[in-house]
Order: C-alpha cells, then structure tokens, then sequence
C-alpha cells in the first residue's frame, strides 16, 4: 500500500538525493521522482503531482514551495510537517538533518513519520560521509605542509629526514601544538625569510 | 558577553544587522552576535521558532502572518526594530520591454506609464489565446507581492486573473527572466540591479515610486523569549539603532558596500551594492538611470522605531491579496507584532509627531488605520 506514495525528492545534491532515494527504495516506496531543477520548480511538481516532497534546507526553493499553500487550484494541498505539531521531537531532528517534508493534506500521520525518519537517518548519513570527506582532504593538505616543512628544515639544517620530523615532532610536543601547526609555522617563516 | 544567534537573508536591507555584529555596535551593549546566513525564508521561521536563531532578519508580513498563523502553525512573534523602509524595485525583461515599444510607439517612462503599456501586451497575449505573463515575487507574505499587486493595478491588470503571479528565490529571478520562465519580478536590493547588469532586464519602477513609505524587513523574536529576557532586546535594539545611524551616515557607504559584498554576506559586485545604497539605480543597459534618495532608508529618525500603522497596512494588504478574511481581532492582533514600546523604552527616542498616512501611496487610496474597510474598498 505505502509503494503507492508518490515522493519527490528536490535536492540539488545528486549524491545525497541518490541516497535518499535508495533508502526510501529499500524500505519499500519505490514511486521516488528525484526534481534538480531549480527554476520552474512550480510546473513540474504540478506534472509530478506527488503526495510527499521532501526537500533540501539548503535549497532556497522551500519558498517556492510555501506558495504551494495558497494556490491549492494547481496542485494538491499540501502542508509542511510543522503544522502537525503532535511530534515536535522528529521535527527538530528533521531540522537538525537539513532536510524539511511537505505532505499533502489528508495522509495519515504514522505513514509520514517512516518517510521522515527515514529522510533523517539518510541526510545524516550523508553529512557524516561529507565530513569525512573533508576530513581526508585536510588530513591530505596537512601531509603536504608537514613534508614541506620537513624539507625546509634538512636544508637550513643540514638534517636526515628522520631526524627532521623527529624534531618536528618533538617541537610539537613540548608546545602542546599539532605536528601540522607546527610545519604551518616553519612554511610561513620560510615564506617570510625568502 | 552575552551571544546571540541571529539568521538573515543576503539582502542589502541586512545592512544593519551585518554592521551591528561586525563594526561592533553590538559589542558596544555586551553583545556577541553570530550571524547565519540563510537561503529561505522558510528556513529563517522554522529556526526561529525552533529556537535554533534567538533573532531573524525577517519579512514584516512574514512575522505577521506567523504570528497570526496564516498558513502554517501560529507562533507569536514581536517586531522591535524596523531594519529598514524600501529598497525594492520591479524589472521587466528587455524582450517584452521592446515589446512595449513597439506597441505604443515610444518607451513609456513613469511606473504608471509602464503598467497601461504591460496592460496592452496582456490584453494583445488574451486575444491570442497565449498563456499569461508570468511575474516573480519572493514569498507570498512579503512587501514585494503587494507592491506588484499595486504596479499592476495602476495600469488596470487584475493580478489574480490577468497574470500569474509565482514565487521565485531571489537568486534565480535573472536565470528565470533570461530563459523566459518569468517576464517580470518585483524583488529587493541589489537583485534587480543584478538583472540589469548582466543585461536581462530594465527596471521599470522602483518600490518608493509605488509605495512612498513601504515596510520591508524588521527585526523578529519569538515574543516568549522577548518577555523573558527584555533587557536583552534592549541591548539588541540600542546596537541596532547605533548601527542604522552609521549604515545611514554616506561617509561610511563605501566601507559598507565593502562588508555587503563580502564573499561570506552577499557575495555580489560591490560596485551594484554601492549603487542600492546610494539609491542610484542604473535601470538599463544603456547606463539610463534612475535615482531617488528614499529608495532604500536603513535608519533615518523615522526608519527604525515600528510603526504599528505599518502592520496594519500589511494587514490589509494580506486580505486584499485574499491570503485571509478581515476580522478586527487579527487587524489588532497584527499590529500587536509591532512593538515601539520596546524600542521607546531601549532608545530612549520618543514617539515623533505620526504623519496621518503611514506608507502613502503614489497613486491610489490613503490608508487610515481607522478605516481600513473604507482604504480596501477603494482599492
């Protein structure tokens, strides 16, 4: 029965709208339409007319959205999930995960509330991958400082490389610093000095 | 040093909030102000009522209608401060602004002007059988809707039967104008601005021009955090108002441009923000101009103190845009949202002598918040 829902996913995010989709597939709604667009949002929800919209907090076209309120003639009345307040808690959440539900007036409440939680778990999931993500792209730069720095110091000091990091490391710890600090420091004095 | 979480939308009318929290205005009455810079003004309401933002650069009719829960939950909330008066303007694609031309003869000028031309091409796009023009606002609860309603109006176009009239974030409005999904919009600074600059639109009136004393943006909270912290939104409004007076103060316009422009704010021309500031539009792409000194005003003697008045007005403006029915309770209830009392008693300014019509329009009816019914009827 619940395959039956129509969603639309508006998310400018591919990867993000991908994972979206595949969770709400595993959990059985497979009538997912994913919309980019962002101009002309209007007409093709009205084409897709769907009974659930999922969408984005980063994308700006949630005003467009709200419109939908009042011209109830085009499409089929849907509300946020705010205005059912009876659980405050999965709203904050929703929130808290960046992703916000329009629902089409009439659909029963505990049937939303899987489409939410799974929305949440989904949108956490993929900023937890985002992070990591960003975490290997700063882990990679620092490397990058750290063998710089490295080699600014075999040459002014005439040092192996072993002892070199050695030294940096030891630098770092008697500062309470990080090793990478550290090298930031030597690459900008070495920058300064040149 | 208290901190505050405040949202906003990069618009030029943040101009106040952005110079409190950071020429230190703020920091002079205790506070530490974290800006976040929102993309929705759907965004901006549910953090605010969520309690994620203690305070939000808001629509004026926005903080009304949620207050008053016109389609969606009803959350009290106050308005203390009034961040700015006008600022926006209406452009129109440079296709259909040709087609004006070529319909009349000549480039009609004046607002009033242009929209009896843009009645023509409406009326020529019926015979035909075309689908209508379809114009761009921001959010239906916003100054922007009704001025459009109100430029339409002059030149005899029913904005619900003649023209379709679609909410369109203000990022995309030059996009949409450029691929023909939109012919016109009414937005705010700088974005009609943006449209002439990168030679897709003409901007054909501006917002004073319409609407002399328009309300726009104001500064909102949730009215239960303004109860229980009051001496908090005193500090907020006395940075606030300290602030208007330097973003107001023209020696300090360029510094101010600079800080707008800012990749973390705006992120736009500096050179355009500037021109918003100065409310000295370049309107087409000819380098034609149009300027006005009460374009956009952030804080002159009547800017910042809320004039309840306003509400009102905003009011009557929802019931004859038919986003709700009169009823005398709501009528007080929005002008409820608008507190000078809060500001009289942080700014310590007192009430100036109230001109007998609040937002004076150009062309059209007075408005006397004693007879709302008599304005709306002859609308």
């Amino acid at each position: 029965m619940e395959s039956s829902f129509k969603i639309a996913i508006v998310d400018e995010n591919p990867l993000r709208a991908a994972i979206l989709e595949e969770g709400l597939r595993e959990a059985g709604l497979c009538n997912v339409v994913r919309i980019a667009e962002r101009t002309n949002l209007l007409a093709r929800l009205t084409t897709v007319d769907p009974d659930v919209i999922l969408i984005d907090l980063e994308s700006p076209s949630r005003d467009v959205l709200e419109q939908m309120f009042q011209v109830s003639r085009v499409v089929k009345r849907p509300v946020a999930m705010f205005v059912d307040q009876s659980d405050a808690a999965s709203i904050q959440a929703a929130v808290d995960a960046g992703v916000s539900a329009y629902v089409v007036d009439g659909l029963k409440k505990e049937r939303i509330k899987n489409i939410l939680d799974m929305s949440i778990s989904r949108f956490k999931a993929f900023s937890r991958l985002q992070d990591e993500l960003d975490r290997t792209k700063t882990a990679l730069g620092e490397r990058k400082l750290i063998d710089r720095a490295k080699g600014i110091l075999m040459r002014a000091k005439n040092l192996p490389e072993e002892e070199a990091y050695a030294l940096l490391r030891r630098t770092a710890m008697n500062e309470k610093r990080r090793i990478a600090d550290i090298a930031q420091s030597i690459v900008t004095a070495a920058d300064i000095f040149k | 040093m208290k901190r505050l979480r405040i949202g906003y939308v990069p618009l030029t009318d943040a101009a106040v909030l952005i110079a409190a929290a950071e020429r230190g205005f703020a920091e002079a009455e205790g506070l530490g102000i974290e800006l976040v810079r929102e993309v929705s003004w759907a965004n901006i309401r549910d953090k605010l009522i969520l309690g994620h933002f203690d305070a939000a650069h808001m629509l004026a009719p926005f903080a009304i209608a949620t207050s008053l829960g016109l389609g969606h939950i009803r959350v009290p909330l106050v308005a203390p401060f009034a961040l700015n008066l006008n600022g926006n303007a209406i452009t129109l694609s440079n296709e259909l602004f040709v087609e004006m031309i070529m319909q009349s003869g000549q480039p009609p000028e004046s607002p009033v002007e242009t929209a009896k031309a843009l009645a023509k091409l409406v009326a020529r796009r019926r015979e035909r059988g075309g689908p209508p023009l379809a114009l761009g606002m921001v959010f239906p609860f916003s100054t922007h809707n009704y001025l459009l309603r109100h430029w339409l109006r002059l030149g005899g176009i029913d904005p619900e039967q003649d023209v379709q009239l679609v909410v369109v974030p203000p990022p995309y409005m030059a996009e949409s104008l450029r691929t023909g999904l939109l012919h016109g919009f009414c937005v705010g600074s700088p974005w009609n601005s943006l449209a002439v600059d990168s030679d897709v639109g003409r901007i054909v009136a501006l917002g004073v021009e319409i609407v002399r004393h328009a309300p726009e943006k104001i500064l909102a909270l949730p009215q239960r955090s303004a109860e229980q912290d009051p001496e908090t939104v005193f500090r907020l409004i006395r940075g606030l108002r300290a602030a208007a007076g330097w973003c107001e103060d023209r020696t300090n316009r360029t510094e101010l441009a600079r800080l707008l422009a800012s990749p973390r704010h705006l992120a736009l021309p500096e050179h355009i923000i500037y021109d918003t500031l100065e409310g000295n539009l370049r309107v087409a792409p000819n380098d034609l101009r149009r300027a006005n000194p009460d374009f956009l005003q952030l804080g002159r003697e009547k800017t910042n103190r809320p004039d309840p008045r306003h509400a009102k007005w905003l009011y009557a403006e929802m019931v004859h845009a038919g986003q709700t029915s009169f009823s005398n309770k709501a009528y007080d209830a929005a002008a409820a949202v608008y507190r000078p009392d809060l500001y009289e008693r942080a700014t310590g300014e007192a009430a100036l002598p109230a001109t007998d019509d609040p937002v004076d329009l150009a062309t059209g009816p007075r408005f006397s918040e004693r007879d709302p019914a008599a304005y709306l009827s002859a609308l």
